[in-house]
């Protein structure tokens, strides 16, 4: 649900009024509802000569079913052709009516910033006849995977050309950086059906990075891709986890919902609802780590999924903050986090190829007045998840985290209206996310298909101005 | 029973120079210019008196009176009055079936020689009278007084009046061809700039036809024209560039000078068999090898209208184990630059050949410098069924003047249709 | 007697000639002391004199029009009849020059001759000379011909004409009996309405009366409207025109009046010598309406011969 200011702005007498005073008007941003297709409208896309991720781009697309268009450039049609995609020409010297939805660019071909151009050959053309709410991916070779400082200089710059349009596309759309590694080029399917569809819609100017997964991806049902997983959304009877939960939900998994036992009506109230079920643990507690392990195993025979959403804040500053309340943000927003991990995995609870996803925060990136024990918490979880990616891929179990930046919540709806509107604005949506945009890019990265995703960080911030 | 096919011989042929629309030949019917045609034939090949197999024509738009036209038009030439004749339609591709057909007699041994040809004018295009008042004529031809009559001629209108004057649109689309090639060329990318060059290019090789004397025994004038009253020598990309878009919105890449204007004119070929020339000393210009048809749905699926060549010319390929390649010219009709383009671009395409054709790869490009080398629709105009016939007739002339070869010959056609042929020769051998 | 030669430029004015014509058939004008001269007055003689456009170019809007009141084929060459209708306000402006002895009107057509020496191309400039010879004694009156050339840009005459006329009154000589209707099967009929005589009128500018309405036609002694010879003949020649040869003759003696509107019955045969006699002839009585034939040119024109793409020549 919108915010009321961007409610009024987009009502016939609130158009008229913003445009007279020249203020923003949030574009009502687009969102997935089941049955949705991924892309509503037509797909442009381009690859800098010699890429090699097109043809691999070609068959997600028409693994969706996408609408797509091509310039009429030999090897883009023929990975087209190859993939079985009827794609449609564009050219975009001759007029035309065309609006595209997304736009798809292969820039891995680009090895000397002189090859830059490329990006404004392909884009200028067409950044104005996008759609609202239009989709840019750009495909990299991460800078590391390189074979040159000239490479790795050009691929680099592909981060700075992707946030900027962020900021300039306007109408909702948003624009990612995606470094496929060499070889990984069939783990691009998931990453790429979340970024071009409405479930990305408060995602922007993200680099994701995608590296060779354990195992050849399974094919999905894009409607319903956590089918028959089971998944354990900590902090579920509210705000974003009963989001998150829901989501899953909807997705296809069965979800084991996870809160303190005092919450323990709200919990049930929104498991049951889902047609999930709920655990009620303390996590601080010295046994939960156990006893959530033990019920996974009796109640599921395992875990496909888990979601460390539980979180709190106890704001002070540093000055005046007593160390219980560092003690027990740490605690509950990190350190037990890492206890429940180590025992999930420890006791094999954690099914071959799990996802593991943790809830950073913007502040953990960006830092926050008044919030050095959440800030500190949130940046660990980025520590840890980027730490224990390695150790985990060994087991086929990949582990990742969302980054919220403002999100509408009952906690933000607490913060003072000055405050409150800043943090709504400050970003290229000139909104607040919803708790579904971050279950969205939590469904993401908990997709069986997303097994090249392991080690990142996507804020779901709407790009916001903050730590970027 | 089984027939051994016979080769069937282009000997040659003959058109009136083709006029602009209410021009030249405002006041010719479509009978008076296909006997022109057929009887500039007949005086060229000697064939006065003479009763031919049959003669196969026809015309696009035709008036009620004209539902014999072939056979009356031939009752007004020279040939023997015996010779049997009958109309078929199949839009711009009227003239080459038409050729397909005379050719399949001839290949079947069921008859030795044959003229195909066609016609059209826009300017006598017939005019239907509106539903409301033919409904009001056969009420006033019951009507039994005279006073009744005037009852019923009370009720005319003057919105009764007005004529449903026939339009150049696809009745299931209610597009105009024009239209319906925009998009594809918007479909193809097909630029502005690419289209006024292949039309300068088409006026300068018709041009230069005419200069070397090429035209002479393929065209007859009539009425007070000698050229197509369409050719521009002098045409270029810059004056091109200046006009104005006609289909396709202000945006649009289509004008009147990349799009074939409405024109009048007929032509017409004849075919025989080798020994029907021979006997006669006629020299066999080429042969007509084979021919295909195709159709694309245009209205529920997403193909163009004007697309249907692209999937005939390869069927055709194929059952002759030939490529693209393997031509010395290509004649592909020019009913807009775009939609050349668009088709030569489908066959380049390994999406189109893929997805649509269903080959492994693209049937590639062409020599461009093969296309169209006397000039096309876009410079001679085109009467719709008059069309097939001159470029039959140009294309075996170029190739027997070359000393052999082979040529393809491509149509695109209304309602969703193309017809396409080869044409080989030996030359003079 | 010298001839006299009076150059025309452009094509003289029709109506400004029946005018005249006109007025000369009414007693009481043709009595009056007009400064202009009236046709009927002079010595009774036929004038010597010669009339000629030098410069006679085909309209071929008026052609098509033509073609189609007569049935002809609009091709790249003029009807074989066509110069007849380009050849009668030359006529009329002859017969209407103060010199000529009487007017058009009340003229009898009785025969009309064409020599056509070969196809001309409708983009062809010609020139026309018409002169008149008589008067020759007839049962019913006397008789004067008027003959035209026409002649193409190098002076060779490509087409001429002879159309006799009767002057009814004052016959003298041997009552001839007219030759038998030729035995030509009918084999087409066709139907003439009622305005075909203002149809052809408008395409030939001869606007008499006898061929307009049965209320203009009855003064002169007609019951309706009749159709006008030279269409009658024309539409003979243009059911004939596939089979023309590009040299002929084609004479047609005009027998009795089509009275309109009517249903007409045409037929030819041709003979070994490849003469081809035909017949109009009334539907019903069989009777003759006009009766002709189209003689080939003895010295026949070959067929165009014409290089073809090898060089070489077909026949």
């Amino acid at each position: 649900m919108p915010d009321t200011y961007t409610s009024l702005a987009n009502s016939p007498i609130g158009k008229l009024i913003t445009g007279q005073l020249g203020l923003p008007r949030p574009t009502i941003l687009e969102r997935y509802s089941p049955g949705d297709a991924t892309i509503s409208g037509q797909v442009l896309l381009g690859a800098a000569p010699g890429g090699r991720l097109a043809p691999a781009a070609a068959t997600v697309l028409a693994g969706l079913s996408a609408n797509v268009s091509t310039a009429l450039r030999g090897d883009l049609r023929k990975a087209a052709a190859d993939a079985g995609l009827d794609a449609a020409v564009f050219n975009g010297e001759v007029p035309g009516d065309a609006r595209f939805k997304a736009l798809v660019f292969d820039a891995t071909g680009i090895t000397d910033s002189t090859q830059l151009r490329e990006l404004h050959a392909f884009f200028h053309p067409v950044v104005r006849r996008t759609q609202s709410c239009s989709r840019v991916v750009v495909l990299g070779t991460a800078p590391e995977d390189t074979g040159s400082p000239r490479e790795a200089a050009a691929q680099r710059a592909l981060e700075g050309f992707t946030r900027s349009l962020g900021k300039e596309i306007g109408q909702g759309g948003t624009v990612q950086l995606v470094y496929v590694a060499p070889g990984a080029e069939a783990f691009l399917g998931s990453t790429l059906r979340f970024l071009l569809s409405a479930r990305s819609a408060y995602v922007s100017g993200q680099v994701v990075r995608i590296n060779q997964g354990a195992a050849t991806p399974p094919v999905v049902d894009v409607h319903r891709p956590l089918e028959g997983k089971v998944a354990l959304v900590t902090g579920a009877s509210r705000g974003i986890g009963a989001a998150i939960a829901s989501v899953l939900a909807r997705d296809g998994a069965h979800v084991v919902g996870l809160d303190i036992p005092p919450l323990a009506e709200d919990l049930e109230a929104v498991t049951s609802a889902l047609g999930g079920s709920f655990l009620t643990a303390d996590i601080t507690t010295d046994d939960a780590p156990q006893s959530i392990a033990l019920h996974l195993q009796e109640a599921h025979g395992g875990v496909d999924i888990v979601v460390h959403n539980a979180g709190i804040t106890q704001d002070r500053t540093l000055a005046r903050m007593k160390p219980e309340r560092w003690e027990r943000v740490l605690d509950i927003n990190l350190s037990s986090e890492e206890r429940i991990n180590d025992e999930l995995l420890s006791s094999g609870v954690l099914n071959t190829g799990a996802r593991i996803v943790c809830v950073s925060s913007i502040a953990g990136i960006a830092g926050n007045n008044g919030q050095t024990n959440y800030g500190t918490s949130k940046a660990g979880v980025a520590g840890m998840v980027v730490a224990m990616a390695p150790v985990l891929a060994k087991q086929q179990v990949t582990i990742n985290a969302v980054a919220p930046g403002f999100i509408e919540t009952q906690m933000t709806a607490a913060v003072p209206i000055a405050i409150r509107e800043a943090g709504r604005r400050m970003n290229s949506m000139s909104q607040g996310g919803l708790p579904v945009d971050v279950a969205e890019a939590i469904a993401w990265f908990a997709a069986p298909d997303s097994g090249g995703l392991n080690g990142n960080v996507v804020r779901v911030c709407g790009q916001s101005l903050l730590g970027a | 029973m089984t027939t051994e096919l016979r080769k069937v011989a282009v000997l040659g042929g003959n058109r009136i120079p083709f006029a602009r629309s209410n021009s030249a030949y405002a006041a010719a019917s479509n009978q008076d210019m296909l006997t022109a045609a057929l009887d500039g034939l007949v005086s060229r090949f000697a064939l006065e008196g003479e009763r031919l197999g049959e003669v196969v024509a026809g015309a696009v738009l035709k008036h009620s009176r004209d539902f014999n036209l072939t056979r009356e038009t031939v009752m007004s030439t020279r040939l023997d009055a015996a010779t049997p004749a009958y109309d078929i339609q199949q839009a711009c591709g009227t003239g080459l079936q038409a050729a397909l057909l005379v050719a399949n007699k001839i290949a079947l041994g069921q008859i030795d020689c044959g003229v195909a040809g066609g016609v059209d004018t826009t300017s006598d295009a017939p005019l239907a009278v509106g539903d409301d008042l033919r409904k009001l004529l056969i009420k006033l031809n019951n009507a039994r007084s005279t006073g009744d009559r005037l009852k019923v001629l009370a009720g005319v209108r003057p919105g009764m009046i007005v004529p449903a004057i026939p339009r150049n649109e696809e009745p299931r689309t209610g597009l105009s061809m024009g239209e319906h090639q925009a998009r594809t060329g918007a479909r193809w990318g097909v630029t502005r700039a690419e289209q006024d060059e292949l039309t300068a290019r088409s006026h300068h090789n018709l041009a230069a036809a005419y200069e070397r004397g090429f035209q002479a025994d393929l065209v007859t004038p009539f009425l007070g024209l000698e050229r197509d009253q369409n050719l521009r020598p002098d045409s270029s990309v810059e004056k091109l560039a200046k006009l104005k878009p006609v289909f396709g919105g202000p945006q649009g890449t289509m004008t009147a000078g990349n799009s074939t204007p409405l024109s009048d004119g007929a032509a017409a070929v004849l075919l025989a068999s080798e020994e029907w020339a021979q006997e006669r000393g006629l020299p066999v210009l080429a042969h007509l090898v084979t021919g295909e048809t195709a159709a694309v749905d245009y209205v529920g699926g997403d193909e163009g209208l004007l697309m249907a060549p692209a999937y005939a010319v390869p069927r055709m390929l194929d059952r002759l184990g030939l490529t693209l390649q393997d031509f010395d010219i290509y004649e592909i009709h020019e009913a807009f630059a775009s939609q050349v383009l668009s088709t030569l671009k489908a066959w380049e395409d390994a999406v189109f050949c893929q997805e649509r054709l269903g080959r492994s790869a693209p049937l590639g490009a062409i020599d461009r410098s093969r296309l169209n080398v006397n000039g096309s629709s876009l410079a001679a105009g085109h009467p719709f069924a008059a069309t097939g016939g001159r470029i039959v007739a140009a294309a075996a002339k170029e190739l027997y003047e070359r000393g052999g070869g082979r040529a393809l010959i491509s149509i695109c056609a209304a309602g969703g249709q193309g017809v396409v042929a080869i044409l080989e020769s030996n030359g003079s051998n | 007697m010298t001839t006299r030669i009076k150059e025309l430029d452009g094509a003289p004015s029709v109506l400004a000639g029946y005018g005249r014509a006109f007025a000369s058939a009414l007693p009481l004008v043709s009595s009056l002391p007009l400064p202009v001269s009236l046709p009927g007055g002079g010595s009774g003689e036929l004038p010597d004199l010669e009339l000629r456009v030098p410069s006679l170019k085909t309209d071929l809007t008026h052609l098509a029009d033509y073609a189609k009141v007569c049935g002809f084929t609009l091709r790249d060459t003029l009807p074989a009849t066509y110069l007849n209708v380009r050849a009668f306000p030359v006529h009329i402006a002859l017969m209407t020059d103060g010199d000529f002895p009487f007017g058009p009107v009340g003229l009898v057509h009785l025969r009309n001759a064409i020599r056509h020496v070969r196809p001309v191309s409708v983009r062809e400039e010609l020139s026309l000379r018409v002169w008149v010879t008589g008067l020759d004694p007839h049962p019913k009156g006397r008789t004067l011909t008027l003959h035209t050339e026409a002649a193409a840009a190098d002076g060779e005459v490509v087409w001429s004409a002879e159309s006799t006329m009767l002057k009814l009154g004052g016959g003298s000589g041997e009552r001839v009996e007219r030759g038998a209707d030729p035995d030509v099967p009918a084999s087409v009929t066709w139907t003439v309405p009622g305005d075909q005589g203002r149809r052809y009128a408008t395409v030939s500018g001869d606007r008499n009366p006898i061929h307009l309405y049965g209320l203009t036609a009855k003064p002169f002694g007609f019951p309706r409207a009749i159709a006008h010879g030279l269409w009658t003949k024309a539409r003979a020649v243009a059911a004939l025109e596939a089979r023309l040869p590009d040299a002929f003759t084609v004479d047609v003696e005009f027998r009795k009046p089509v009275l309109l509107p009517t249903r007409v019955s045409f037929g030819s045969s041709t003979d070994a010598q490849g003469v081809t006699a035909f017949a109009v002839t009334d539907a019903r009585k069989g009777s003759a309406h006009l009766v002709g034939s189209v003689t080939p040119a003895k010295k026949q024109r070959t067929s165009r011969r014409t290089t073809t793409a090898n060089g070489g020549t077909t026949a």
